[in-house]
Formats: structure tokens, sequence, C-alpha cells
């Protein structure tokens, strides 16, 4: 037998998503197609009140309907809390802080039988004084939202590093700037939903669309008045999550409690409308920055102050400050910086976790105003970034060690392609001509952690394999897929190790009782974090495999290697043996059997930032660039965004496919933010609940694209990767404001970038420009 | 979820109608919700609209109701025929190529398969855009109900406010009628809205007329969603008759046309946009004209 097998690789390969077959064919059995025997229904009553006293609840009516199975209110609820800062009862019982909430809930045979029970019920109000503005909340006197904070702050973080004061002294210029950045949603296509099942035991399994299903154990388990040991968590596949899934929500608790009451399995799902104004928004922040530099340009420092709209409860939305503290720290070098957030009470509807998780307002923010201050040094927009890029190797001030970072590749590698300059000096002196149709052409960078993010005690992800007689792989990870690619990039890292084809893994990640802990898919950390654990559990079979071949065949381990299917030798890839067959020589070995079942948990080398937020809190870094070309409509306000360039630092490529499928979804994300996403809150109230309002992107909106990927290598990094997704939502807004500028004059501080927005700021600089022609020939 | 006080109607009966008399006797009580497309009436559903009646009457089986024809001179659009048919039809795309081409703009595909002429008009929103180009041809609508002698109405009077029309309980529009126009014919519709597709227009726009040397006659100016109902402008067409189109007879006619609507403020966009829109469509379609 002399069949020789080349060595090859699947990493940076395009490989289908394992899920995608069965998603683009319908087969996907999603969590709102599961049914299981006795099933009832389940559906929430809440406020049209936005800040009021509940003086009493009626449920007879609803109990007394025929198919209704339980009612239930705040008295029928344990104590126990959910949010990050606990402060938020599943069911309201005292008064309600912000539309959506919940007053009462009902379990029945049918949805429609849900919906005539909430008809009965009859809740009586005390309305109490409002506050929607951050300002108004912060003033003396305004209305307290949580009586256990009556400043009405919910979270706040200070860093300061260096000298500000005598850093301004020090400046040629100081640019000051207000930047407000709005509300959006996710918009998941899977709307919210929930299915619990109590055991004659008290132990509660619940299927759920959880980002963490690790940490839910935890977060659930005072409101549900159960142990977290007592909470298995499954998760089905997820139409969507983006971050809104990374906090335990009141209609979970609710779902479970209405379970427990009937001792039947309940599932609640909620309708569209439910799902805008239900489920949770990013943060609108207003933010406050002074910036200086000397006069060739290099900054001096950045000093930032800002507000968040936290609404009526804290999620883990809060805590997104410190992911804009980085931003705002580290993007760019400065040397001396100041951070102040404060996350507000109000009665607006309360803010989550989003893509991107706060660096999406702060590099709007950032990138604006280094936009504006390039203006102010008399630099253009890429010599101006390239002065001020962070280098690797560069200790930022929060002593992050960005490693092998390459901003400046990236700044250059998007000029050039998109022939920035000299398309950016013809625009902006094209500005003055009188024609309806303007070209722009902008950038925008932004620094991201691409290595985990160590918030929790660990960053940590756990994996099993097994293989069995047929050369089987099965990979039971903790991290969870939520379209995102995961088990894809998994499946190819254990691919690689043990020289299996792709279709032979398969990957187990969704049940809290099989899979082994993991702290949840955010920070972009699965690929770094989970594809570490993979490929290091893969080793070890893989040794333990070589180890026993080598025996067999007499051929030292260190000359073996697994290819296709087969052990071969490394040097000249000869056929030694089948991979299934030497599994079953192990297995069959008699007193020597061995199963290869092996184990693994990776702990990234960060560290959690300390009370004064300095730490090394990720164990990699780095940066995107974005050009975005538009023609605007000056009479309309419409902005067409034609081209985007993005230049990204993704370590290395694992899938290209899936590595251009989240770059180009994400850039999509961000464009809904720049251009049409807006949730409209009015009064505390959602004006704009259904997507006939909500304007997310089509498909003749998206752009061309052209994807340059920078392969830093990363050392820590599995084949050298980093974690790549929430960078393309993060940069591409800031972008279109600066061509937006580059193509008008007009600059928007206070994204979308709508056309109405576009429309008026340009007929207001036309009059005022005609106004002051006027003035001119006046005095002439 | 909804409101404690918005909750969907219920729906107790449904007659799956075979016939026009069929359908027109379920209607007659008028108790009756007629289904066409169900597009608007499905969303209208969710949000708890009190015009919708407790009898759902399906008109998806009554075939007479369907497909455009030809008889001298006229055009007869049945009242189920889809906005798709509309699209695709070769009739219409010689003879009335306006008509496809307000199609093209009309929310999605997917909704173009199953939204109705008949549906658009009866809806009665002012911002429906199939309804600004009938108007325009000075379209008639073929009403009948269960009973009385079918009545035909001019379109232009058909609407009376928001979702409100002079149509009956008991009635149900059939068809929608209307002469092929001139030669020289000129029309175009103009809409905007934040995204090109799956859009409700923030304003729409129908210009029509004979058109010769630069000079627009017998010319209809429409518009959507600057009002209670569909605006005809009677008076800037009036202006527009006739004239040669120079600066001064835009300048003009803008101006009327701004006097004519009547746009408000919602959470779309704002009543200056909304005029706004209104002057850039008619100021760029009258320097189009003028070139012709």
């Amino acid at each position: 037998m002399n069949k020789v097998i080349e060595k090859t690789t699947i990493i940076g390969k395009r490989v289908t998503k394992l899920d995608a077959p069965d998603k683009a064919t319908a087969r996907t059995r999603y969590i709102n197609d599961l049914v299981l025997p006795r099933m009832l229904y389940a559906k929430i009553l809440r406020t049209d009140r936005v800040h009021a006293k509940i003086l009493s609840i009626d449920t007879s009516g609803a109990r007394a309907l025929a198919g209704v199975h339980a009612v239930i209110t705040a008295s029928d609820a344990p104590d126990g809390k959910i949010g990050v800062l606990r402060d938020n009862p599943p069911l309201k019982g005292d008064k309600v802080r912000c539309i959506r909430d919940e007053i009462a809930a009902v379990a029945a045979d049918t949805e429609e039988i849900c919906d005539a029970a909430l008809r009965l019920i009859k809740v009586e109000y005390e309305d109490l004084p409002t506050v929607f503005d951050c300002t108004e909340a912060l003033s003396e006197g305004a209305p307290i939202i949580d009586e256990d904070r009556p400043d009405n702050i919910a979270m706040q973080q200070y860093f300061e590093h260096g000298d500000i004061g005598s850093a301004e002294d020090d400046s040629d210029f100081v640019v000051e700037g207000e930047y407000n950045v709005h509300y959006v949603t996710h918009c998941n296509m899977g709307v919210s939903c929930s299915l619990a099942d109590y055991d004659m035991d008290g132990r509660v399994t619940i299927y759920t669309q959880t980002q963490y299903p690790f940490n839910v154990k935890m977060d659930i388990a005072p409101s549900l008045g159960a142990h977290p040991g007592d909470v298995r968590i499954i998760q089905p596949p997820i139409g969507g999550a983006f971050g809104s899934k990374l906090d335990v929500y009141p209609y979970e608790p609710i779902c479970a409690i209405l379970a427990k009451k009937t001792r039947r399995p309940v599932k609640l799902i909620f309708s569209r409308e439910e799902e805008f104004v239900a489920s949770p928004t990013r943060q609108p922040v207003e933010f406050n920055i002074r910036a200086g530099m000397k006069k060739d340009g290099t900054l001096t420092f950045r000093d930032v102050d800002c507000l968040l709209n936290n609404g009526g409860y804290t999620s883990w939305g809060a805590t997104t400050p410190y992911v804009s503290m980085r931003t705002v720290t580290s993007h760019y070098t400065v040397p001396n910086v100041r951070y102040r957030a404060r996350a507000v009470y109000t009665n607006n509807p309360f803010a989550g976790s989003f893509r991107g998780y706060g660096n999406v307002q702060a590099t709007w923010a950032i990138e604006t105003h280094m936009d504006r201050m390039a203006e102010v040094a008399g630099l253009d927009p890429i010599a101006f970034r390239i002065k001020n890029a962070n280098y690797p190797g560069e200790i930022t001030p929060q002593a992050a060690n960005l490693g092998r970072v390459d901003h400046v590749g990236c700044i250059l590698q998007a000029a050039d392609k998109s022939d920035f300059l000299d398309k950016w000096h013809d625009c902006k002196a094209r500005q003055a001509e009188n024609t309806r149709y303007k070209r722009g052409i902008g950038i925008a960078t932004s620094l991201h952690n691409a290595g985990g993010a160590k918030i929790h005690k660990s960053d940590g992800c756990g994996t099993m394999l097994k293989m069995d007689d047929y050369a089987r792989v099965t990979v039971i990870t903790g991290a969870s897929e939520i379209g995102q690619g995961s088990d894809t990039v998994i499946a190819q890292f254990v691919a690689e190790e043990l020289g299996v084809p792709m279709r032979d893994i398969t990957i187990i990640n969704n049940d809290s009782a099989t899979s082994p802990w993991d702290v949840g898919v955010h920070a972009s950390r699965t690929t770094y974090i989970a594809g570490n654990s993979a490929k290091r559990v893969a080793r070890k079979a893989r040794e333990r495999i070589l180890r026993a071949a080598a025996s067999y065949s007499n051929v030292m381990m260190e000359n073996l290697d697994l290819r296709a299917g087969y052990v071969v030798q490394a040097d000249d890839g000869v056929v030694i043996m089948p991979l299934d067959k030497i599994l079953r020589q192990m297995h069959f070995a008699g007193e020597d059997a061995e199963l290869v079942m092996e184990t693994d948990y990776y702990e990234p080398p960060s560290e959690p930032e300390d009370e004064n937020h300095v730490g090394d809190m990720s164990a990699a870094y780095s940066h995107a660039a974005h050009v975005a070309e538009i023609v605007v409509d000056t009479k309309l306000g419409t902005i067409k965004v034609e081209k985007v360039w993005s230049a990204q630092d993704v370590g290395r490529v694992v899938n290209l496919t899936g590595l251009e499928g989240q770059i180009e979804g994400g850039i999509a994300f961000g464009l809904g933010y720049a251009l049409s996403e807006d949730l409209k809150i009015v009064e505390g109230k959602v004006a704009n609940p259904s997507f006939r309002d909500y304007h997310v992107m089509t498909a003749p909106q998206i752009p061309e694209f052209d994807l340059t990927f920078l392969e830093t290598d990363d050392g820590e990094g599995p084949a050298g990767a980093k974690g790549i997704a929430e960078l393309p939502t993060i940069v591409i807004a800031p972008a279109i404001g600066n061509a937006l500028y580059n193509a008008t004059g007009i600059r928007i501080h206070h994204p979308p970038m709508t056309p109405e927005k576009v429309a008026r700021a340009i007929a207001e600089s036309n009059a005022a420009q005609d106004n002051a022609k006027g003035r001119t020939d006046e005095r002439g | 979820m909804l409101p404690q006080n918005r909750f969907p109607p219920v729906i107790t009966e449904y007659v799956n109608a075979t016939s026009l008399e069929m359908a027109l006797e379920a209607l007659a009580d008028g108790n009756g919700t007629p289904l066409a497309g169900g597009s608007d009436l499905w969303a209208q559903k969710d949000n708890g609209d009190g015009r919708i009646g407790s009898r759902l009457v399906n008109l998806n089986r009554i075939d007479e109701l369907r497909g455009i024809s030809v008889n001298n001179g006229f055009v007869r659009i049945g009242a189920l025929t889809s906005i798709s048919e509309i699209l695709e039809n070769q009739e219409l795309a010689g003879s009335v190529a306006l008509l496809p081409k307000v199609a093209d703009r009309f929310a999605s595909d997917q909704i173009r398969n199953v939204a109705t002429v008949g549906g658009n008009i009866a809806n009665a929103s002012p911002a429906a855009d199939f309804v600004l180009p009938l108007v325009a041809l000075d379209s008639e609508v073929e009403i009948c109900s269960n009973g009385r002698d079918p009545r035909k109405q001019a379109l232009s009077e058909f609407f009376t406010g928001p979702g409100k029309t002079i149509l009956g309980a008991d009635e149900l529009i059939t068809a929608v009628i209307f002469k092929i126009p001139q030669k020289n014919f000129h029309g175009v519709f103009c809409k905007t809205g934040p995204r090109p597709a799956l859009e409700i227009s923030l304003v729409a726009m129908c210009l029509t007329g004979e058109l010769h040397n630069g000079i627009l006659d017998n010319s209809r100016l429409v518009f959507g969603a600057v009002g209670p109902t569909v605006i005809c402008c009677t008076n800037t067409e009036s202006l527009i008759n006739g004239s040669q189109i120079d600066d001064e007879l835009v300048a003009g006619a803008l101006d009327m046309m701004a006097g004519e609507i009547s746009p408000i403020t919602d959470v779309r966009a704002s009543k200056w946009y909304r005029t706004h829109i209104a002057r850039t469509f008619l100021e760029q379609e009258l320097i189009v004209c003028r070139s012709k």
C-alpha cells in the first residue's frame, strides 16, 4: 500500500456554515417550532403607563375563563429580581417604571384564550411624575425611578490618566463637540420565546434563546426561588441574537413560574409588536468631548463625559461604558485621558446589550471628532489618523497591551484600495458646484477587543471530544452558536488537528446539563476562546491516537500525521492505516483498551480590570478601517452608499466564507444605525413598533464591498485568529458621516442620517449662506 | 402583545365566497370584512382596527373579479387584479405604461403578488400609491351590492378621509375603469421614503397630461401622503395647462401647489419635509416636460 496523502489545511478556506443547508431549506427547528406534550401557551399583560403606582389588579374575570390554567401577578412570584443590579422584578407589584412593564401573565390552552383572558384583567393606577431626559433625571427634585438609587444614577464609571490640565495648556488647538446617539433595537427575525418545564422534584428545564446559558442559571434562579443547580438551560437554534440575549428578561422567569404553577410545560412567544416594545435597545448616549493637539496634529489629551439613558431598569447594557471607555482612552495614542460615564434611570424603555457593545456609540463620537480635528490641524483624514495611530505593543492608559495590531496597515489598505485621497480632494473641491447629486468619501477606524473580555472571574470555555469506532468525532463545546458560525470554525480546528472531513464532525453545544461551562457568546470571543479550547482538546485526541499508532506501526510518533481519515508518515505522506482502524484497535485491545475521550478548559491569558479600570482584559486587540463612498441627493437628502472598503485585522482567516458574511452582515447592521434605524421614543412610548415604520436595511441598499483581511497572526489565538464579529458594525457609521461632510460640508452629529435630517441641514445651510450673501450684497 | 385597551377584533365567521353574488350576500348586513390580498387587512387586524367586522369574507375564489380587459378605448381592471399582474400586463405596457411603472415602485415583490387594485383603493390610505395614476387617468370605480343596482363613481370623489370612503358597509368595489389616454400622453410617478423598496410613500406624486413642444395640456397633478386623501391640485393644473414652462411658471406652480396640499407631521416625516419633497418632485418633473 503506497497511497500518499499530501498535507493540506482547511484553515483559511471557504467552508459552508454547518447550519446553512438546514436553515436555507427550512429544516431547522427553532424554539418557535418546539412543542411538548401537554404544553400550554402564555401571554403577558403589559402596562400602557410609563410611571405609575399600581393600586389594584383584578384577575378574577381571567381566572374564571374556560381554558385558562393560571393567572399570575407579583404576589404569585418569588421576591428575587433580575437584572445586573437586581432591580427588576419579573412581575411588577407596586409600581411601573416604563412602558412594557409586566403586570400579570396567563397560561391557557391556546394563545387566543390567553388574549381573551388578558382583556378581562383590570388594573388601577395612580400616575406618577415622569422623566425621560438624562439631564433632567439628574437634576434636583427629579422623579425617583428606583427607590434604592434616589440620585437616578444606575451605574457610573470614572477613569483618569496623565494630567489633563497641563496637557490642555500645552495644546495648540482644543476641539469640542457634542454627539448624541439614538435608540435602535436588534430586530431579530426570531421573536423572543421561552418554554419551561418543571419535573416532580422541582428542577426546571428552560428552553430559551440565551447567549449565555451557564450564567442564565445564576441570573434567573433568584427570581424562581430556585437553586441555580436546579435550572437546566437548553438553547435551541436561535433566529438572531446580536447581544439581545445576554440578559435574563422578565418573560423567562414568568414562563417558568407559570410552568411551576400549572405543572405543565408552558411556552411564551412574543408578537412582533411586543418584540419592538419589550426587547432591549442600544443605549442612547450623549457624549461631550474635548480633545487637544499640537500644531502638527499630535493628540495631547481627550476628555469625555457621557450620559446613557438607562431606562427604567438596569440590564447588562449599563456596563457598555466599560467598552466605550477603552475607545476613549485607547483608540489612537492619547497620552492624557479623562472619562466619565453615568447610566441614568428614566421612564424610557430599558436598554440592553447590542453587537458592538458601547463601541458603536463611542466610535461614532470619536471618529466624527477626529475628522473635525484633522480639518482644524490642516491635515487630510488619512495623514491625521496615521500620525496618531496605535502601534504594535502599545500599552494603553488602561494598561492594555495591544500586542500584534496593525492600525496603520488597516488605514493604508483601505485608503489605497479606495483611491481615497484623490477622491477626497476632488469631492471637496466640487462641494460648491450647483449640482443636485454630490459625491463624497469618508474614513473611520476603530479598536476592539479580539481575544475575549474578562468581565467575569473567568473568560474561559470548556470542550469535550469523543471519537467512535468509525472515526466520527463528537465535540461538546460550551460555546453558543447563535448563527455567527462558531460551530463551523470549531469543527475546522478539530478537522485540522485530527485530519478528518468536516462532515464527520458533530458539534453539540446547546444544553447546560451536557456541555462544559463557557461565559457566553459576546465580546467577539468565541472563535478565539472556544476555538482555542477545541484546538487543544483535538490535539490531546490526536496525540493519544498517534501514540497508539506509533506502537502498532513501529514508526516514531513524531513522524506520524493524521490526514484525510488516515494515519500517514508525516515526512512523505505514505498511508499507514485508516483512522477508524486504529480507533477500533485501541477500543478492542483487551486490558489495554482505550476510547478517545478528551476534555479541555481554556482560560485566556487576560486579566480583569481593577477598580480603577486598569488591566489587560482581552488576550488580543484589533482594528478595522472602513472607507465609504456615497452619493447624496441634496434635494431629498437621501444617501446612497455606493461602495465600502473594509480593511480589518483578523489575526488569521479561519473560514473565509463565514468571515465575509460576518463583515458584510455587520456593515449592513451598521448602515441601518447610520442611515435609517431609529426607535422613536415619545414620552416613554415606542412610536414605531413595526417594520413598516422602523427601517432596517433592505437588499437594494447594500453597497458593493471590497474586503481586505490583514493577518497579524496573533500568537495566542487559534491558528493565529482574532475575534472579528463586532468591528464591522462599529466602524461604518462615522465613515458615512465623514463622507457626507466631504460631499456637502454638512456634519450630522446625531445619527441616523435620515433623508429628512440631511435635507433639512442642507436647506438650513443654504438659507444661512443666502442670508450671508444677502447681507454682503447690501453692504457691497 | 397589545396595550390594554387595544385587542385584535374577534372574527367569528368565515365565508369563502365562490361568486360575486355570494360575497355580496355575505356583506349585505354590514358586518362583513372583505378579504382580498390581505396585506393591509392583516396589519390592521393586529392593530385592533375598529373597521374590521366579525365576518371575514374571502374574495379570492371569485374569478370574475380578476383580470384586465380593453374594450372600445376603455380599460377595465377587475378589483381582485394583483399589482404584479399590472406590472406584467403587456396590453398596459403598450397603452398605459404609467401603470406598470407605478406597480414597479409599489411595496415589494411579495406584497405586489397579493395586494390588489381594489384593496389599494378600498383601504383609502392617503399614501396609496396605485390610487394616484388611477385618479390622474380620471378613473371610475364600479361598485356592487346585494339588492341595489351597480353604480359608478369618479375615483377622485371616492375618498372622504384617511381610511374613509363613500363605500357602504354592504358594498364592494368590483372594477376600476378608465379611458386609454392620447398618443402624446405624458405621465410620471415619483415617490420617496427612507428606502427604495418596501416603503410607504412619505410623498408620492403623479403628473400627467398631453405634452407637446414642451407645453403640458389637460394636466393632472395628484399627490399622495400630503393630506387626508389623495390631493388633486386643480389650481396648479390650470396654471400649467397650455403655458410655456419657464422659471417663472415653475416658481408659481410650486407656490400654488404648496397651497393646495396639506401635509402633516407624523412619525414618518415632518410637514416641512413633505412640502420640501413635493416641491422637489414638481420642479424636477416640470423641468423634464420643458425639455420634451
